[in-house]
């Protein structure tokens, strides 16, 4: 139950993320160019999470008393957070592959940006380009 | 017997008679639908934003949510040490069947309930936050809470009581605890910008 409960949540981010990230501009999570494909995809992956979550695993869920509280907790927080990495790297590779014209450097530092840094490029370009600043005022 | 018991007497009788309607509030009363429904709803909001003010505002009513949910779920174990009364299936046939037919036994005690306190906290956090989010999580923690009710979990002062703890928290949280503890929320909002998460 531990496991079903970790990919419900995991799944159902996923798509969360897919889903928001059109709304707050944030290229940089994006999977697909088209932002209908993308929000239909983030809609099919949640609805798929809930529907096999809550359809097939019905009697597991009823008798369950294996995932409580602190625990419940914890592997919401592990699968919101494994899914948000794999949804960096998946942009960060799909992104990359389709341009390879270079980016404009992102201004400003990183701890005062934040995830606006996402609606220019992925993290992967990111963080490139905070270690280039960073070079660039130790020069 | 707590005060309003026979109110769980009538409605677990209503358990059976409607298939649709238990598969429902089995669906809603579960441990799992409605809170990851919430917490979804809070992940969209830390991230949803476009403006980057408004982001951490948003940011930072979330941030209160979460510790009022964490503050309110500790008032919960010291308040569970003294047992009030036991759980309406331990005390009522009606009660018994319906917990039987939708949902599990429970290992603690019947008040307050976990359900309502954890629900009405989320929601008066996120609701000082943003009115139109908070009032929808104000609509699902009272569907957890009355699927709760209705299937023989709670009597309806468990819920009322841990919805009035779940609220006063949030409440204190927001206004009182957090203002009082700057600059760590805001060394905290910091770090999860360097990491690429707020």
């Amino acid at each position: 139950m531990a496991l079903d409960y970790f990919l419900l949540v995991f799944i159902a981010s996923f798509g969360v993320y897919q889903i928001l990230s059109i709304h707050a501009g944030l290229k940089g999570l994006w999977l697909f160019r088209h932002q209908k494909i993308q929000y239909i995809f983030g809609v099919l992956v949640i609805i798929g999470a809930y529907g096999w979550f809550f359809i097939t695993k019905r009697a597991a869920i009823q008798i369950q008393r294996e995932v409580e509280g602190p625990q419940q907790l914890g592997l919401f927080l592990a699968a919101i957070v494994s899914s948000y990495i794999v949804t960096v790297i998946m942009s960060s590779i799909i992104q990359a592959r389709g341009s390879r014209r270079e980016k404009e450097p992102v201004k400003g530092k990183q701890h005062e940006q934040g995830i606006e840094t996402l609606k220019t490029t992925t993290v992967l370009g990111g963080v490139i380009s905070s270690l280039r600043n960073e070079r660039e005022d130790k020069d | 017997m707590p005060p309003l018991a026979a109110w769980s007497a009538w409605i677990t009788s209503f358990v059976g008679k409607s298939p649709p309607l238990d598969y429902f509030m089995e669906l809603l009363g579960s441990d799992f639908f409605i809170i990851v429904t919430i917490c979804l709803i809070m992940l969209s909001l830390w991230l949803g934003h476009p403006n980057p003010a408004r982001r951490e505002h948003l940011q930072r009513h979330i941030m209160n949510a979460s510790v009022a949910i964490g503050i309110s779920s500790l008032v919960l174990i010291i308040l569970k040490t003294w047992k009030f009364w036991p759980r309406p299936y331990e005390l009522m046939e009606s009660a018994e069947l319906a917990v039987n037919s939708l949902y599990h036994t429970s290992f603690d005690h019947s008040f307050p309930s976990n359900v309502a306190t954890v629900s009405f906290a989320a929601a008066t956090g996120v609701w000082f936050g943003n009115r139109k989010a908070g009032a929808v999580l104000y609509v699902l923690a009272f569907l957890w809470s009355f699927a709760r009710f209705y299937g023989g979990s709670h009597f309806v002062v468990d819920l009322v009581g841990g919805a009035m703890i779940g609220v006063v928290t949030a409440f204190m949280i927001t206004k009182v605890f957090m203002p009082r503890i700057e600059p760590l929320p805001t060394w905290a909002l910091r770090l999860a910008r360097l990491l690429y998460i707020a």
